[in-house]
């Protein structure tokens, strides 16, 4: 198809020969197709530039609300003149925002790779063998259907028994299983990808399920393991309804629980606060723009067949 | 919650996917690697168990008895808390808000999230920068978003009323979390905004994976623009945009943190959706049944609400 459109001519416009039919025809393709045709297209990128507009301006105005003393808040101003990079220390030296971040992190990178470890066979026997099969796979997606805050009230239950609340740990557990059928869902997507035929082999090669688990499918899973990796990493971090039950103590607060605590103050600083928020994104955005691609193969993973 | 069993897998079209390779190898299996795979499996029904089995129960013996958070399961109560749910307005009320909102922010979201999605699909150069700026909201952690849009709706110098100041405006100040006809409004725009990126995201990649022959003949059959979106791009991806819905309309039911950080519920009842109800009857005023009654009724709520949009996106799918 592609090499019979380039050796012919670029159609003639069918749009004059068209009987007028609805609104007056485009003949700028929305989607870059072969038969485009050389005008300048505006729409897309108008709408694109919206777009990163609107996403982008109320993040730079946090930014700009960190810099800013009281008075220039009030006053309307948008893009402070006199930069006050105290906020930012105040938000940071004396506080426990660092200790919150840290546990954010511990919390999120360690019920990730649980969710990861527990996920990866699971999700890779899913997709193979069809142990279980979907029913089983629907039968783990579907607490994550429900609102968390159902299970709250119970897992906190379940944690006190345990002697867990108030411990970074027993929150780093509850986000490895909270997390778990959104890694099962998405690794099995991955995992479908790879041929049957190579674990096969090994197999009658004499290698065991576990065995070729560990020695061919986790190698392979390298990449995908990475991107939804991340995500849980990034889910874990977010968390806020959990934490604020699960973790009350300054020392095991994490970050979401502290800026919330921050607003709830009788006077609420907004340059302290924003630049709070701002410490604590800060290592969202550098993973966001720097691993970009990983993310969007994880988030896309389940989408695309 | 074992309602919803079944609309798991059409929340994806990936499990439309190839064939498990597994199924076509009959070869007896040896004992050994059945346990194997048992074991691997025994994960996923731990999790099962501790978030779905466990969480149901409990919550079904909390609504049938006296408990307080404390203290749960003291006495058998039988119907008697449900009623008194039941009967009270505020309950319905949170019910009725969650479900409009989830739907309405479902909607714009996707609406938004296809239109994105188009406009990215057709740009020349520029898309990955312009991707990755358009993932900022999804990155950032709803607390931030929550402190980012109470900035913006600041009635005294936020962004908003700066930006309306600019182009003449001269009323009075605009506080939107404030006013109760504006509050759900602005909890809706702070949470559209944090993941309308999501649906872009997944229709976008509906988008590449669509056969370029077919555009490329449509394209010489005449069809350009907006014509050829409406007829043969978008019927294309109406899966993908249904299952992207589909997600959209989940998460929009859990919201609760932007409204724990922008309103507190607030003013009066006017932000109040069910999570943030269930939160104040169990850890404001440790009534636990009345807590768990909430969650049962809201259980069915999301169960109604998603299971019709759950079946059509199979449906289309096939």
């Amino acid at each position: 198809m592609t090499s019979t459109l380039s050796t012919r001519p670029a159609p003639a416009p069918p749009v004059l020969a068209r009987p007028a039919v609805g609104p007056p025809v485009r003949t700028r393709p929305v989607l870059r197709t072969g038969a485009r045709r050389r005008r300048p297209r505006l729409l897309a990128p108008v709408v694109v530039v919206l777009g990163v507009v609107l996403a982008v301006v109320p993040l730079l105005y946090l930014f700009s609300v960190s810099l800013m003393g009281r008075n220039e808040l009030v006053a309307g101003v948008l893009v402070p003149s006199d930069l006050r990079w105290s906020n930012w220390g105040d938000a940071v030296v004396g506080t426990t925002l660092t200790q919150a971040v840290l546990n954010s992190v511990l919390a999120a990178v360690g019920g990730a790779l649980l969710s990861l470890a527990l996920a990866l066979p699971g999700a890779w026997a899913l997709s193979r063998r069809g142990t279980g099969g979907r029913t089983l796979l629907a039968t783990v997606m579907s607490p994550w259907l429900l609102p968390p805050i159902v299970a709250v009230v119970p897992l906190l239950t379940l944690l006190r028994i345990l002697g867990l609340t108030n411990s970074l740990l027993g929150l780093t557990l509850v986000y490895g299983l909270v997390n778990l059928p959104v890694a099962v869902w998405l690794l099995q997507a991955f995992l479908h990808r790879i041929p049957g035929e190579i674990d096969e082999a090994a197999q009658l090669d004499g290698a065991g399920p576990l065995r070729v688990l560990t020695s061919i499918v986790l190698p392979l899973a390298g990449p995908s393991l990475v991107a939804v990796g991340l995500i849980v990493t990034l889910l874990g971090y977010s968390e806020f309804l959990l934490a604020s039950f699960l973790t009350q103590d300054a020392a095991s607060q994490t970050l979401p629980v502290h800026l919330s605590l921050l607003l709830g103050e009788r006077v609420a600083e907004y340059g302290k606060i924003a630049a709070a928020a701002m410490v604590g994104i800060l290592p969202v955005l550098v993973i966001a723009l720097t691993l970009q691609r990983r993310l969007v193969e994880g988030l896309t993973a389940g989408a695309v067949k | 919650m074992a309602t919803d069993l079944a609309t798991g897998p059409a929340a994806g079209p990936a499990v439309s996917g190839p064939v498990p390779a597994g199924q076509r190898v009959p070869r007896p299996r040896r004992r050994a690697q059945t346990w194997q795979h048992r074991l691997m499996v025994s994960p996923l029904i731990l999790t099962v168990l501790v978030l779905g089995a466990y969480p149901l129960v409990f919550i079904v013996g909390a609504s049938l008895t006296e408990s307080t958070l404390g203290n749960p399961f003291q006495e058998w109560a039988g119907l008697a808390s449900a009623r008194e749910v039941v009967a009270s307005s505020d309950v319905t009320d949170a019910l009725a808000r969650g479900a409009g909102y989830a739907v309405g922010v479902a909607a714009l979201s996707t609406v938004l999230g296809v239109v994105l999605a188009l406009a990215l699909s057709g740009l020349r150069r520029g898309g990955g920068l312009a991707r990755g700026l358009l993932l900022l909201p999804l990155m950032t952690p709803p607390v931030v978003v929550a402190i980012v849009w109470r900035l913006v709706f600041n009635p005294a110098g936020g962004l908003l009323a700066t930006l309306l100041g600019a182009v003449g405006y001269e009323g009075q100040a605009v506080a939107v979390l404030s006013s109760p006809g504006l509050a759900l409004l602005g909890v809706a725009i702070a949470d559209t905004w944090q993941w309308t990126p999501l649906v872009m995201l997944l229709v976008y990649a509906g988008l590449l994976g669509l056969d370029r022959e077919v555009l490329e003949a449509a394209a010489l059959d005449g069809a350009h623009g907006l014509r050829l979106v409406r007829h043969v791009v978008l019927p294309s991806v109406a899966g993908v945009v249904l299952a992207a819905f589909f997600v959209r309309l989940v998460l929009a039911f859990k919201v609760y943190d932007l409204v724990a950080v922008m309103t507190a519920g607030g003013p009066g009842q006017s932000t109040t959706v069910p999570s943030y109800l269930i939160h104040q009857a169990a850890l404001q005023q440790f009534d636990l049944d009345r807590a768990a009654v909430i969650t049962l009724l809201l259980a069915v709520v999301v169960t109604v609400v998603t299971v019709p949009v759950a079946l059509l996106t199979r449906k289309v799918e096939r």
